[in-house]
């Protein structure tokens, strides 16, 4: 029976591989399999080399596989570029005249099929775009998917929007793309998959899902300029926000985006922006504003490959230490990590309140992987949302305070909110450092005492904060330490080292500021071996981690700086050759 | 109408016979003129001797970072339509580091009033060259004499489609906080760039240079705002500096087009959980 299984979409930009993963993927989603995608695109819109991988499982997973099972290809380039990744017994589709015939050793045991998807979507339908469809059609047969589930689908996307005749002309697209892989196919090919129930699931992507969050978590104006891979957020809360009565608002760049999020907070907003690298160079200037006003916002990071414009479509985790370390001067902030889709929406909703009981700017980082791939996982649960909007003063209370102070000194550091339009509770918010009006103030004794003040707000802040997250086994020497979207090759690489005899744990950082060192302290004197794990390659994690844990023991980097994200396999063969 | 000092917290500490002393009297006059309540009017500043306004005006008040009072008066006034939002810059802020969101808040029309005290160099540190500095002028930075051709703020404004575009001279208090009022009262951007002398590093565009170089829109004869090839002749004169009311016209402003209902301020929308809802949109997810 089949268990696991990953099918790779290939062609070039602009082939429609795009619009073929994202059905599939869904289409094995309702088949009850979790489901994790991910895209391989360049920088571009037509042209170059892409490639979609959907990976479906039985267990839970949460990132890619080592091997790819099926590879159905639109431009016969791709076979020889992802031949290595095909796994023994795979079968390989291609469309098209131009394969070249791998070598004996490179093609044992996989089989080659040609589907001529184009010439006959030309023929029956004509126009070449109903290949896609076909081709969904040809992996239904292959993986035995019941054929209503594809029409549902096919329904679904196009009814409303292109009527009844596009249905029809696609399900018979389907149809014949099914027909047709059991006329080339022999049936030892096929893979069948056990159709499940699919209940109280979704199929989302991290950016999605932080949007679903602010959303949840009454995020009500959004700010941002557009970069990838980032945009996905805004570009799902645009279409809500407004029947929310909010506003999305694209600026002239990234400065605008956040100044305009503090002012829309200032004013009463829940308010967010998101961006990338690049845009998060930019937002530093007003991330010093944030601080030291004491304005509640919340920023989504995504991480892309840098430095510079680096490569906008590839997933790294290379600005760990930018917004813990950045920007000009001292002030607190705190910086959230999520490792699943659904800790995309219950961390984005704790930011909202984090940064309204702080008073400061909370990050959510992320990374591409995470952000733009989609990923199965429980439907959220709105119960559980609350909406906290900490030291606010009401309108009323405010009548009876004379003399309102915005920025007085208190024990916990945080002080009474008032907003304009309110009275009594006129102040000013000063970049410059204040008084607790928030008027000027160039005195020394109170520079220090508001410095304090500021600092301290985090303090006692622990255990409102995301803690980490332990897995595996409680006994263990090998240790692993990470954060985001290395989940899913770090839960799976635990597994084939237990297959191994080598039982191991992995502690999962979800606040990587204000840093969680009490766990990461005790994690680290249970154990024997510690590797962390990151996507980059100066090992940011790590030096994050000896920087806040003094003495601390040797730790292992486990590092990965290139283009794709981590498979399992890079994880379990540097424990392997450790212990060799 | 209020009395002006209703506005008045300090007595400002500006260089004795600063041009921004009659801009902080202008604009308390504007406000007084309308009646504003010192809780509804939010005054949002940049970086530079302008700055200081909101330590003296009695109003809350946004002193933010270095040419970046655009956005953060943009997002104010989006979040609370029913506020009175007035931005104050120097030429600095407005048209060197911040010129880019200047750009844009025009080219939205978001709902502003945004005040630009020109004083034709950097005061605050010390008398810097400006991007409306004279060509050839000597200052701290250009000890060979300026080797920038100066820009004009309200002719940007013409070019990037500003709704509402005056120019007033701090030296004329009057004439001035009627245009500010004017500015106040516009649905949409309004600016009001300022001839303001700054008599510590500025000996070239003093009170009487202004006075000999400027001329009013309203003292030609049938001018009328409206007309915007009119404005670009007073704007592109080679000798006078246009002061008064420049151009004006309708244009809905970015806050209507951009919010549901203005009368339902974001600021005070019911952010509790509509768990029902949310589960609906969950479900194009399923």
């Amino acid at each position: 029976m089949i268990k696991d299984l990953s099918v790779m979409i290939a062609g070039k930009a602009g082939d429609g591989v795009l619009f073929t993963g994202n059905v599939l993927a869904k289409l094995l989603k309702r088949h009850g399999w979790e489901i994790v995608t991910s895209r391989d695109f360049p920088s571009n819109i037509r042209g170059e080399a892409t490639c979609y991988t959907v990976r479906a499982s039985l267990d839970k997973i949460y990132g890619l596989g080592d091997q790819v099972n099926i590879l159905l290809a639109f431009d016969c380039e791709a076979i020889l570029a992802h031949l290595p990744e095909i796994a023994e017994n795979g079968i390989v589709f291609c469309d098209g005249e131009g394969v070249q015939t791998p070598s004996p050793e490179q093609a044992r045991g996989k089989t080659f099929h040609r589907l001529f998807l184009r010439a006959l979507a030309k023929e029956r339908f004509g126009q070449e775009i109903f290949k896609n469809v076909m081709a969904l059609g040809a992996l239904s047969y292959v993986l035995d998917l019941d054929p209503s589930l594809l029409d549902g689908i096919i329904s679904e996307m196009f009814l409303k929007r292109k009527g009844e005749e596009v249905v029809r002309k696609n399900t018979e697209a389907a149809r014949t793309g099914f027909e047709k892989a059991r006329e080339i196919t022999a049936e030892k090919e096929c893979h069948p998959l056990t159709r499940r129930p699919d209940e109280n699931r979704v199929l989302i992507s991290g950016d999605e899902a932080i949007g679903f969050g602010a959303l949840a978590a009454g995020c009500r104006y959004f700010a941002a300029y557009p970069i990838c891979p980032a945009s996905e957020i805004w570009q799902w809360l645009v279409h809500y926000l407004p029947d929310f009565g909010g506003a999305v608002v694209q600026t002239e760049d990234e400065l605008a985006a956040l100044n305009m999020a503090l002012g829309a907070s200032f004013a009463g907003a829940r308010a967010m922006t998101s961006t990338s690298g690049p845009g998060a160079s930019l937002m530093m200037e007003a991330f010093s504003l944030a601080g030291m006003a004491e304005i509640p916002v919340v920023i989504a990071h995504v991480q892309r490959l840098g430095p510079a414009t680096g490569m906008p479509t590839k997933s790294q985790q290379g600005d760990v230490l930018q917004w813990i370390f950045g920007s000009h001067g001292e002030f607190p902030r705190i910086v959230l990590a999520p490792g699943t889709v659904g800790e995309c929406f219950d961390l984005t909703v704790g930011a909202f309140n984090l940064a309204d009981k702080y008073q400061c700017p909370v990050i959510i980082l992320t990374e591409l992987d995470m952000g733009q791939n989609f990923r199965t996982s429980r439907a959220f649960d709105f119960s559980q949302v609350a909406i906290e909007r900490g030291k606010f003063l009401s309108p009323g209370e405010l009548l009876g305070i004379p003399d309102f102070k915005r920025y007085e000194i208190t024990d916990d550091g945080i002080s009474p909110r008032s907003l304009p339009s309110w009275k009594n509770g006129v102040h000013l918010v000063e970049s410059l450092e204040h008084d607790e009006k928030g008027y000027r103030d160039e005195d020394p004794l109170n520079r220090n005492r508001m410095v304090e003040k500021r600092m301290r707000k985090l303090d006692h802040a622990s255990p409102d904060l995301f803690a980490p997250r332990t897995w595996g086994c409680q006994k263990a020497d090998v240790g692993f330490i990470g954060f985001g979207s290395t989940l899913g090759a770090i839960l799976e690489a635990m597994e084939q080292l237990r297959a191994n005899n080598i039982p191991s744990r992995f502690l999962q950082l979800r606040t990587l500021w204000p840093f969680p060192a009490a766990e990461v302290r005790q994690f680290l004197a249970e154990i024997r071996e510690p590797f962390v794990v990151e996507h980059n390659f100066s090992g940011q994690l790590a030096t994050l981690i000896k920087s806040q844990i003094s003495p601390c023991v040797e730790l292992k980097n486990i590092l990965n700086y290139s283009t794709r994200p981590f498979i399992p396999g890079d994880i379990v063969e540097p424990v392997l050759r450790s212990r060799r | 109408m209020k009395a002006k000092e209703f506005y008045h917290r300090l007595n400002p500490t500006w260089c004795k016979g600063c041009g921004l002393f009659g801009v902080f009297d202008a604009l308390k006059r504007a406000a007084a003129a309308l009646d504003v309540e010192s809780e509804d009017l939010v005054i949002v500043t940049g970086i530079g001797c302008h700055g200081r306004l909101n330590n003296y005006f009695q109003a809350y008040g946004f002193h933010g970072l270095h040419g970046r009072a655009m956005p953060v008066a943009a997002g104010i006034k989006l979040v609370n339509p029913r506020l009175q939002v007035v931005a104050v810059s120097g030429d600095g802020d407005a048209y060197s580091i911040g010129l880019g969101h200047f750009i844009h808040a025009l080219r939205k029309n978001v709902g502003l009033t945004y005040i630009v005290v020109d004083n034709r160099l950097f005061a605050l540190t010390q008398g810097q060259a400006s991007p409306t500095t004279d060509f050839g002028m000597v200052t701290l930075s250009t000890p060979l004499g300026s080797k920038d051709f100066p820009i004009d703020g309200p002719s940007l404004a013409l070019a990037a489609g500003g709704t509402f575009i005056a120019r007033g001279f701090s030296g004329e208090v009057a004439h001035l906080s009627s245009l500010i009022e004017r500015g106040m009262k516009h649905d949409g951007f309004a600016l009001i760039d300022i001839l303001s002398p700054c008599v510590t590093h500025n000996k070239v565009n003093s009170y009487d240079w202004y006075k000999k170089h400027i001329s009013h829109v309203e003292d030609l004869p049938g001018y009328n705002p409206g007309d915007k090839a009119k404005a670009w002749e007073v704007l592109a004169h080679p000798e006078k500096i246009a002061v008064g009311l420049i151009y004006e016209e309708a244009k809905p402003s970015f806050e209507s087009l951009v919010l549901p209902d203005r009368e339902k301020p974001i600021a005070s929308l019911d952010l509790g959980v509509d768990a029902q809802r949310l589960r609906k949109i969950m479900d194009w997810f399923r």
